[in-house]
């Protein structure tokens, strides 16, 4: 069952295009992957799926269901979920009261307590911190405390733009440890990379874009042996 | 002597207290909205007629003021979404000239009505004495209501489900509307509780000094160095930035004339704003 897809969306900023035309599909339970460069759209294309910037062409359909132009906080009651680029944690919130805004609509504050007890299973850290301001945490607790953030939204699918951003090899393998358990755990996700290596070894699916278009598809495997990838991204 | 200094000191820090409210809703609407409010002083003219009319029809103005606080959040919501909500996203200086008109939409129309000759709200509610301290009973209210208002956004900011709503739009609008907030109901709501904080203030007031529908440009001055005091977007720091003014303006005037009172101010402004630009102490919502 196809959760997410695109239908040749295009959109930008202002006057300028970004994207031309982009086709994808998340499928219920696995785990879809975006790779490519630098401002290449891949942000661009998940704020266009959250609905923070506005369809200039195409569709966005959620279960068959077309949501181009339903506002965000509505396609997140739905539980199309994204933990943003840049972590985005309220600072001057406590890391418990970050969590309780995950749950803020109807449908997840049903199930609070059980997702809490559930993030702070995959995030011991976060429990430990739990009174302390999500400010004065380091760059990987905040992304750990953005993506539990994101799970207490009770997510159908849920979207992660760049998650190991800014972290350390250390940190980024714990983070994508943890994506490869909620991946194991039945969750659907959509992820946005520029680690192509790990996240074509744990992916399902994966699309290759590049200047505003989708350049290539296929499994993770595939794309990892493919000539074009290998030279492109991989370095070898 | 020193009986008219703590007598001065006790006004002041009342006074403070209702200026501290004013200035919590001027903040409050900066720290969610990023909005400068330049009609926050025509709805504390605003709020001083309406408590007036009150009055007149009968209603003791301190039973009037939760519904002059409603009546400000309607009036506010109602303004949010006819002048702010289209250019909500556009550079400050739309925002700052729209809310600039606001004003200058209620005061033209105010003058109209009320034409520009002082009001007064004769109430009378006695007064404390402390052996020969004398506090008029109205300042003393009036500092009282200004607590328990400021406790109860207090309450609603960091206890209710909306409150904390509104903190996380303060903190990242973007980040908010993905937890499934609808960050415009949180805007319009935030405006409408900024421009209620104002017209309460201005309400408490007009039971202790005369006005005419020009007085707000006062009490709008006095927000901002309050403001500028305490921190924009910090509730507390307002409300410290008012007791701060309060006394200041209350000793002052013991030596120098009344009429010096906003070189003064405006002397504040400009110092702290040279000297710490993101206010003394600073602060968040
Ligand atoms: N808010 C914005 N306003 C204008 N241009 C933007 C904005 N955000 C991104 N862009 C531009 O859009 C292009 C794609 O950016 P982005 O989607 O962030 O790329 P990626 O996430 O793949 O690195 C870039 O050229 C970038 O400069
Ligand atoms: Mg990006």
């Amino acid at each position: 069952m196809i959760v997410l897809e695109t239908r040749d969306l295009e959109c930008g900023y202002g006057e300028v295009k970004v994207l031309w035309g982009v086709s994808i599909k998340a499928k219920k339970g696995q785990l879809t992957t975006i790779i490519g460069s630098n401002g290449v759209g891949k942000t661009t294309l998940l704020r266009a799926i959250m609905g923070i910037i506005p369809v200039w062409n195409g569709d966005i359909l959620f279960y068959g269901e077309e949501i181009t132009k339903m506002p965000t906080h509505s396609r997140v009651e739905k539980g199309l979920v994204m933990v943003p680029e840049g972590r985005m944690v309220f600072p001057h919130m406590t890391v418990l009261e970050n969590l309780e805004m995950g749950a803020y609509t109807k449908r997840a504050e049903e199930k609070k307590d059980e997702q809490l007890e559930f993030v702070f299973d995959l995030f011991p850290r976060l429990k430990e911190r739990m009174h302390q301001k999500a400010g004065t945490l380091s760059g990987g607790e905040q992304q750990m405390l953005a993506i539990a953030r994101g799970l207490m939204s009770c997510p159908e699918i849920l979207i992660l733009d760049e998650p190991s951003l800014g972290l350390s090899p250390k940190l980024t393998l714990e983070i994508f440890e943890t994506v490869k358990k909620l991946k194991d755990e039945g969750l659907t996700m959509l992820l946005v990379e520029q680690n192509v290596h790990l996240s074509l070894a744990i992916s399902d699916y994966a699309y290759v874009m590049a200047e505003g278009r989708i350049k290539m598809e296929g499994t993770g495997e595939e794309l990892e042996k493919s000539e074009e990838i290998r030279k492109a991204y991989l370095g070898i | 002597m020193l009986d008219v200094w703590i007598d001065s000191i006790i006004s002041g820090i009342l006074l403070g207290l209702v200026y501290g409210l004013a200035a919590i809703g001027l903040s409050l609407i900066w720290g969610v909205m990023k909005v400068i409010n330049l009609s926050h002083g025509a709805f504390i003219a605003l709020g001083m007629f309406t408590a007036y009319f009150l009055f007149a029809f009968g209603l003791n103005p301190y039973l009037g003021v939760p519904i002059i606080f409603a009546l400000g959040i309607i009036l506010g919501i109602a303004v949010y979404f006819v002048a702010l909500h289209r250019i909500i996203d556009a550079p400050e200086l739309s925002t700052l000239l729209s809310t600039f008109s606001i004003s200058l939409f209620i005061i033209g129309l105010g003058t109209f009505v009320w034409t520009t000759i002082p009001y007064a709200i004769d109430i009378h509610v006695g007064s404390i004495s402390i052996g020969n301290i004398t506090i008029l009973g109205t300042k003393v209210i009036a500092g009282i209501v200004s607590i328990i208002l400021t406790i109860l956004l207090y309450i609603f900011l960091y206890r209710t489900k909306t409150g904390k709503a509104v903190r996380a739009v303060s903190m990242n609008r973007v980040a908010a509307e993905l937890m499934g907030i609808n960050t415009t109901r949180i805007l319009a709501l935030s405006f409408g509780i900024g421009i209620a904080l104002a017209m309460t203030a201005g309400a408490l007031i007009a039971t202790i000094f005369p006005f005419t529908i020009l007085s707000g440009g006062v009490y709008e001055l006095k927000s901002f160095v309050i403001c500028v005091l305490g921190g924009l977007g910090s509730p507390i720091g307002a409300l410290v930035g008012g007791l701060i003014l309060g006394i200041i303006e209350n000793v002052i005037t013991l030596q120098i004339p009344t009429g010096l009172v906003p070189f003064i101010e405006f002397t504040i402004l400009v110092a702290v704003l040279l000297i710490k630009p993101s206010g003394l102490l600073g602060g968040e919502v």
